[in-house]
């Protein structure tokens, strides 16, 4: 079994489930179904997810309530659906229906009404759209915006978002973070961080802080970085890397294969290229409270490379003893480094 | 009549994917690869199930995905074993993954239309039609003056897309954090 063939069961199990319900199943389809789940336990599990999925998405019919229209609320607009404005009408036929509480159908009603009061108020408060994300050490988190773009958030990281119709504007307070930017040629996605711009349109890129220095990563599309007073901006390309330190901007080329790996924290990994155990240690402890401290600088220069959980700590000072000539001493807060 | 394997497999195996994909992407640095992972983690579990159902399923489910991985460790000999090497690292980490986040009916739909939302347009529109609206096949495709073959498809596609988002909003998912963005929430999980 290969990935290609995971995706291909779960392509084949879509199209079981739409010709399911396509109201022209036959005693035919059903046996050629069963034939296809019975040939593989791969083929049942992927029809049985998707059977369970199509059981959830029933429930956005209790959003559709007074929506028939053909179309449904544009994303993350719902909450102009006709059915969110209803609720102050039903709030004066519930006072009226009070007055004339009395009766046990009179009490049903109002009932009925506080119920349907409830559900829309609580159906409303369900998308006030938030403009600030952050995470804690360790912590890693993604936002999707809705304009279709998205926001992954690495550890340590704080984001305020500002969309408006002319611009989309991420202030990066602190961390790091990857963009996966929507193409809207008329609302440029801009990422400030400290006194730089990142600016793109329709790219994916990353963005990491350290107070004033900052590092961007270009995956794919083009973008440019705009310093204050600065009059020749960067324009970047996939497979770029750059830093910048004050005014100055270094420009690294690289294969898309190496570029990814300064990205493998969106999936919790850390790839380290040779690098020293000075530098892996500075690199693990963004990601953990239990920080490594290094007492001896002959193992400081120690060289490293290999691709780690970010954060299972324990589990790399664990490797490192068996690996280099050194002992680890495990505190709550610490571990520390010394030679043998 | 006892309940059917397939119901039961619905009920208590696949509310647990969510967790299962946050744990493979954990110890499996080819994000690329988690999807077959998790498909034939189920099917394995599927396949003991038939036999005798165990008794705790999240346990059981993360036990045969840690074997599974174990498996593709010594067949591949490709990943490198820093990562996974560490068997205790790895135990580590099945019980550093939240036991199943109670999630309320109300986090659920807000989640739901989320990832609905990020459907194509097109995709979005068709899915809507056929199964919150229950406009038939037929109807929709002469709605939209195309063939009602185009429909399914579409409807094929959306109901995936939206089964694998709702599983998957979460790359890595280290946790640290709640995942969706339930800061106003009453029900708040800390990982």
């Amino acid at each position: 079994m290969s990935k290609d063939s995971a995706l291909r069961i779960d392509e084949a199990a879509g199209e079981w489930l739409a010709k399911r319900h396509c109201g022209n199943w036959t005693e035919h389809d059903q046996a050629r179904l069963d034939a296809w789940l019975q040939a593989s336990t791969r083929h049942r599990v992927a029809y049985l997810r998707l059977e369970r999925g199509w059981d959830q998405a029933a429930r956005l019919k209790i959003l559709a309530a007074g929506n028939r229209a053909d179309e449904p609320p544009p994303p993350g607009r719902w909450n102009l659906s006709p059915f969110f404005s209803h609720a102050p009408r039903s709030e004066t036929r519930a006072y009226s229906a009070l007055k004339h509480l009395g009766s046990t159908r009179a009490g049903l009603a109002v009932a009925a009404l506080l119920l349907v009061l409830f559900g829309a108020y609580w159906a409303s408060s369900l998308f006030v759209h938030r403009n600030e994300y952050s995470t804690l050490v360790g912590g890693l988190q993604s936002v999707p915006i809705a304009d279709g773009s998205r926001v992954i958030l690495n550890t340590d990281t704080a984001v305020r978002l500002a969309i408006t119709d002319t611009e989309r504007k991420i202030d990066l307070e602190h961390g790091e973070a990857y963009f996966e930017v929507a193409p809207d040629s008329r609302r440029p996605f801009i990422v400030k961080a400290g006194n730089k711009r990142v600016i793109a349109v329709g790219t994916k890129f990353s963005v990491r802080r350290d107070e004033s220095d900052v590092q961007v990563v270009v995956i794919e599309g083009r973008v440019r970085i705009e310093a204050p007073n600065d009059t020749a901006s960067n324009l970047l390309g996939p497979g770029t890397v750059a830093h910048t330190t004050g005014r100055a901007t270094l420009l690294q080329k690289k294969e898309l294969a190496e570029v990814q790996d300064y990205l493998s924290w969106r999936s919790g990994f850390i790839v380290l290229h040779d690098i020293s155990l000075a530098e892996a240690a500075a690199e693990f402890n963004r990601y953990n409270t239990r920080k490594i401290v290094i007492q001896d600088p002959a193992i400081a220069s120690l060289h490293i490379a290999g691709t780690f959980p970010a954060n299972n700590v324990d589990a790399f000072a664990r490797l490192l003893e068996r690996g280099f000539p050194l002992r680890a001493d495990y505190t709550r807060n610490e571990i520390t480094l010394v030679a043998r | 009549m006892a309940e059917s394997l397939d119901d039961w497999f619905k009920r208590e195996v696949l509310p647990h994917e969510g967790g299962l994909r946050r744990y493979l992407s954990r110890v499996w640095p080819r994000g690329d690869e988690i999807a077959d992972l998790c498909q034939e983690t189920f099917a394995r579990v599927y396949e003991a199930a038939r036999v005798a159902r165990p008794q705790s399923v999240r346990s059981f489910t993360f036990t045969t995905a840690h074997h599974l991985i174990l498996d593709r460790i010594r067949r591949e000999r490709v990943v490198s074993i820093e990562a996974t090497g560490d068997v205790d690292a790895l135990n580590v980490l099945v019980d550093e993954i939240s036991p199943e986040r109670r999630v309320s009916a109300r986090q659920e739909l807000k989640k739901l239309v989320r990832v609905f939302d990020r459907l194509p347009p097109r995709c979005r529109q068709i899915f809507w039609m056929r199964r919150v609206l229950d406009i038939s096949q037929r109807d929709v495709a002469k709605r939209l003056g195309i063939h009602e073959k185009a429909v399914e498809k579409q409807v094929a596609k959306g109901g995936r897309l939206l089964v694998d988002w709702m599983n998957d909003e979460a790359p890595g998912g280290r946790g640290a954090i709640p995942l969706d963005e339930s800061g106003e929430d009453e029900e708040h999980e800390q990982g």
